[in-house]
């Protein structure tokens, strides 16, 4: 009878250490980790969506030292010191940009080779909530996900634990906001 | 004996034809009597669709339109509802809007049915209902519930192919009658073309600046709980969405495609000087995973299908545990309307200043009802 409690209670012990929300607690955030990004910043989709946008206005009002092209290519990176990718998907924005999904997929995966290749260190903030998770944006925030520094994502996002996972299986360090204009001091943090 | 039966089979199955017309066809007839909108005293004058294209005289689409006009001078915005009459928080933003405003800076129009057309029929084999009430404090009001497109009866027949003119972009036959498919619009068109034609008329004419046309979708559809800006409106747009966040209402921005024609987010733009905002609810009655469709769906947006599809966390939708009600929906639209003006307003545009609107949290807490007349 002992025996089975011990059991309980070291399973229990195993659960919780695994659970997303405390894992979470523990992480770091960037002040803590003393990780830093260095201007100037090229700002760029993946997906099409116009959060992009919004993530270039908090980063003018940050007076971040920025460049948002939504269709970046790899020549663009040429005296960069950050990217910053904003995933998520929007058939809106693919139709604006006059692009398909593949092109899109193609372009986003030159974009980060190219920055992997010139060790320009990559930020991913992916605040488009649900909006831009799963269907067709998962694809995207994922590929992103895997090849950054560090991820800002804002929590209605992450509310399955996507992102959380995807911290632990690569190490890279996620800070969550609980709404888009929060991200603007894990932002500003990561900047100083 | 057998003769005598069969006359009388025959005289039932008449009679009951002729019941079923009657009762019917009344049904049919009163969807097409107008509603009836109790303006605010801040309206200063009516007008009519025909006022700026005479085209849409005597015909359903002669849309009223109610102006409300402040004492200083400022910018002019524009409200649209109905524009697709089977998106009902869209009309009932627009009613609830003309019949609490005031204005004290510019002026603001509102047209509460843009396709009045599609208010007197519904969608075929949807089940949808006719009508749905809104509970006030003074008793029941009622409103249309209409079709996505013109009705038939006023514009037949639909060709095979829809030819958007002057983009030349196909679509399917029946979109022809759908009146966000039709902008700029003609002047010798369809109906719905004409009506198009009207409203960027009146864009024009007046020097709309702002303009703002409501709609609501089904739960699945990807752009949902958004505001779609034309590019040159990119900076308003943004700075609203930022706003609204800071407040707690989610909201994606949509960057209008310069290849997808007919819409009032594109077309409004690049044939006015107005900045154009396309906003849209999510409204479960539209969506092919709801179950019993009656007109409480509408209004309470409660669908136990869609809640088995949210929890099985395999399609990416916009449906909240507690449902989409009608209260959320109009909150949603009324604060991203005045949120838009308002960074219109900070971005050193002219002003316009609208008061007596109701909050995001008093529209929730209160309900729709709280803020429009109960009518008769
Ligand atoms: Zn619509």
């Amino acid at each position: 009878m002992r025996r089975v409690s011990m059991i309980a209670v070291l399973m229990i012990m195993v659960s919780l250490s695994s659970f997303p929300a405390l894992a979470q607690d523990k992480a770091e955030t960037a002040a803590e980790c003393g990780m830093k990004f260095a201007q100037p910043v090229l700002i760029s989709s993946a997906g099409q969506s116009a959060d992009v946008k919004l993530v270039g206005m908090m980063a003018k009002r940050m007076k971040l030292k920025a460049e948002v092209k939504v269709m970046a290519k790899p020549e663009d990176l040429e005296g960069m010191k950050t990217l910053i990718v904003v995933p998520g998907f929007s058939a809106k924005g693919l139709g604006a940009a006059g692009i398909s999904q593949k092109d899109e997929m193609e372009r986003v995966v030159a974009l980060v080779e190219a920055a992997n290749k010139q060790e320009i260190p990559i930020l991913m903030i992916h605040i488009g909530g649900n909006a831009r998770r799963k269907g067709q944006s998962d694809a995207f925030n994922e590929l992103v996900a895997k090849n950054s520094k560090y991820m800002i994502v804002v929590e209605q996002g992450n509310e399955d634990g996507f992102f959380t996972e995807l911290s632990k299986e690569t190490g890279v360090k996620l800070e969550t906001a609980e709404k888009i204009p929060g991200t603007m001091k894990p932002m500003k943090n990561l900047f100083e | 004996m057998t003769l005598e039966k069969k006359h009388i089979s025959a005289a039932i199955i008449l009679i009951a034809a002729a019941v079923i017309s009657i009762i019917t066809g009344r049904q049919f007839l009163a969807k097409h009597y107008p509603e009836t909108f109790y303006p605010s005293p801040g309206l200063t004058r009516t007008g009519k669709l025909s006022d700026y294209f005479s085209g849409l005289q005597g015909t359903e689409n002669d849309s009223r339109v109610y102006f409300f006009e402040g004492e200083e001078e400022g910018s002019t915005v524009l409200l649209l509802g109905g524009t697709h009459p089977n998106e009902a928080a869209s009309g009932l933003v627009a009613v609830l809007v003309l019949e609490n405003v005031e204005v004290t800076v510019g002026r603001l129009i509102v047209i509460p049915r843009a396709n009045r057309s599609g208010f007197t029929v519904n969608d075929p084999m949807e089940a949808h209902p006719q009508y749905y009430s809104i509970p006030t404090p003074n008793g029941e009001r009622r409103f249309k519930y209409g079709s996505r497109l013109t009705s038939p009866l006023d514009q037949w027949p639909d060709p095979l192919v829809y030819s958007h003119r002057p983009s030349g972009q196909r679509l399917s036959g029946f979109e022809t009658r759908n009146l966000n498919r039709a902008y700029p619009g003609r002047p010798d068109g369809s109906l719905t073309e004409k009506t198009a034609y009207g409203i960027v008329q009146l864009i024009k004419k007046e020097n709309v600046n702002v303009a703002f046309d409501l709609h609501e979708a089904a739960p699945e559809i990807p752009i949902i709980n958004a505001i779609v800006y034309h590019e040159k409106a990119e900076e308003v747009a943004l700075n609203a969405i930022f706003e609204l966040e800071m407040e707690g209402i989610s909201v994606s921005p949509e960057l209008s495609p310069s290849n997808f024609h007919g819409l009032s987010h594109r077309e409004w733009g690049d044939y006015t000087d107005v900045y154009p905002f396309l906003m849209e609810t999510s409204n479960p009655i539209q969506g092919r995973l709801r179950g019993e469709t009656s007109a409480e769906l509408i209004v309470e947006g409660v669908s136990p299908e869609y809640r088995m599809a949210l929890e099985s966390g395999a399609l990416q939708i916009a449906y909240k545990e507690t449902g989409e009600p009608i209260e959320r929906r109009v909150a949603r639209h009324v604060t991203c309307f005045r949120r838009v003006i308002e960074a219109y307003n900070q971005l050193g545009n002219k002003p316009v200043i609208l008061e007596n609107l109701p909050e995001y949290e008093d529209i929730l807490q209160n309900g729709v009802g709280a803020y429009i007349v109960a009518g008769k």
